[in-house]
């Protein structure tokens, strides 16, 4: 009987000391990489012939807002590029805005993964627009407004949690593979001294067929 | 000038002493594009004697295809034209395993039809940054390339190249004769997109007023960003620490609990 009070109780600890660190595991990771992997069929026929015209800009359609229901979140979306001084996703500094990655897939893209980043939270200004990404799940409903004003809907296929050193970054900054739609932030456990956190949450949305 | 030494040596014609030496180990084919930057003369290109590429017209650009390591006979003629009456005729043109090259049909400086062999470089671009690379294959003296006004790459010859990764974005670009103001090549806006490479060839001839640009692009050489620093707060961690004193309190309570029972049944 004391034995089994015992580990019990060890039992306990562990799996609510788990929950503690990960409150919201990993889940559809699969679905992620196979969206990453698939590809367009590939051109038959003949040599492909293209005119040789100095290339003009690209008609993109740029998120502007960002709604989610379940977080009863609605954000600005800011066109983002690199942070020129770290090399680093230039997230808005601004924690009530989140920034799509300009230089990837826009909402008019045929293939890759849109990435729209946020801040969980910030030392200054408290919680960020993302604090709660992390309990979106598979089935979870993603609308996102184009520079166009048309509103595309996504549906969350994974959640993927990762420490910031083993993150598969080239998998979400993709320009190849399913059309999908990529959402960032931080998470996991926090270091008070770098006041930095040890993860990124990321979420993986398909779009819902109109 | 170094691109010409590479060049040379990694695509070696019949008439040249060098010998390029295949990778003992299993090699993929390389990706062979072809530029046409002869003005007013569709082609038709023969690859090993078999009709590749009909009715070639100027200023476009053919391929990628995959091709093999090995040497090819290259024959370029009027269209319809039979191979024994070239325009162009490389014999043993040596193509390396896993490059990414592309052949100019150009005229020389002194104004010749020839074909060149430029090997791309397809290694990735920094995240934020496009790659500009500017050939000359013009039949024309040297040139300086200018950017927003400024000389960015100078005393460009022909069948040379330069290059430079810069930021993503759109400049106005012209070409001027080297050390000079004197507008070769016209003001145009380029929009370089980030991750790729933009290869732009001057081609045509000064003297027949048939100056004028070719351009080629390469996809898929983005990075990614470095990271992506999200969170500097901390609230998400803060109840992590009490929720853990919580339960170790709770898990300690247990166990003296078990061992309570324990004492409890020996003395029984």
């Amino acid at each position: 009987m004391h034995r089994r009070s015992v580990l019990g109780a060890v039992v306990v600890l562990l799996t609510l000391a788990g929950c503690a660190d990960d409150p919201a595991p990993s889940v559809g990771g699969a679905t992620a990489s196979a969206l990453a992997a698939s590809s367009a069929p590939a051109a038959s026929g003949g040599v492909p012939v293209q005119a040789g015209t100095l290339p003009g800009a690209a008609a993109t359609v740029a998120p502007a807002r960002l709604a989610i229901g379940k977080l009863n979140l609605t954000a600005r979306v800011d066109a983002v590029g690199i942070d020129s001084a770290t090399g680093d996703f230039a997230v808005p500094p601004s924690i009530d805005k989140v920034g799509w990655y300009r230089f990837g897939p826009g909402l008019e893209a045929t293939a890759g993964s849109i990435v729209i980043a946020g801040h969980v939270d910030s030392a200054e200004q408290g919680k960020g627009a993302f604090f709660r990404l992390r309990e979106l799940g598979p089935g979870d409903t993603v609308a996102v407004t184009g520079s166009d004003g048309a509103v595309r809907n996504f549906t969350v296929v994974a959640r993927e949690i990762f420490a910031k050193t083993a993150v598969p970054l080239e998998r979400y900054f993709a320009r190849d593979g399913a059309p999908r739609l990529t959402l960032i932030t931080c998470g996991g456990p926090f270091d008070a001294k770098t006041r930095h956190y040890r993860d990124n949450v990321v979420i993986t949305a398909q779009p819902v067929e109109r | 000038m170094r691109l010409r030494r590479m060049v040379a040596a990694l695509f070696v014609v019949a008439a040249s002493t060098a010998v390029f030496a295949t990778p003992a180990h299993a090699a993929g084919p390389s990706k062979v594009s072809v530029v046409h930057g002869i003005p007013g003369q569709p082609v038709d290109v023969y690859v090993n004697g078999a009709k590749t590429l009909n009715n070639f017209q100027p200023s476009t650009v053919a391929g990628p295809l995959d091709l093999p390591a090995g040497k090819y006979d290259i024959v370029i003629v009027k269209p319809g034209d039979p191979v024994t009456s070239p325009i162009i005729k490389v014999d043993q043109a040596a193509v390396p395993a896993d490059a990414n090259i592309t052949l100019v049909a150009h005229l020389t400086a002194d104004g010749k039809p020839t074909l060149t062999p430029f090997v791309n470089d397809v290694s990735k671009v920094a995240a934020g940054k496009a790659r500009l690379v500017v050939r000359h294959t013009a039949a024309a003296p040297a040139v300086d390339v200018r950017a927003g006004g400024q000389p960015v790459f100078k005393n460009l010859t022909n069948p040379n190249e330069a290059k430079g990764d810069i930021a993503a974005g759109t400049v106005s670009a012209d070409v001027v004769l080297a050390g000079t103001t004197t507008v070769a090549i016209p003001a145009a806006s380029l929009t370089l997109a980030e991750g790729t490479s933009t290869i732009v060839y001057a081609v045509g001839s000064a003297t027949d007023k048939t100056l004028g640009v070719v351009a080629q692009k390469i996809e898929g050489l983005h990075s990614t960003p470095g990271g992506v620093p999200s969170g500097t707060g901390g609230l998400l961690d803060e109840p992590t620490p009490w929720g853990l004193y919580a339960l170790a309190i709770a898990g300690v309570v247990a166990l003296a609990g078990g061992a309570v029972a324990v004492r409890r049944r020996v003395r029984a």
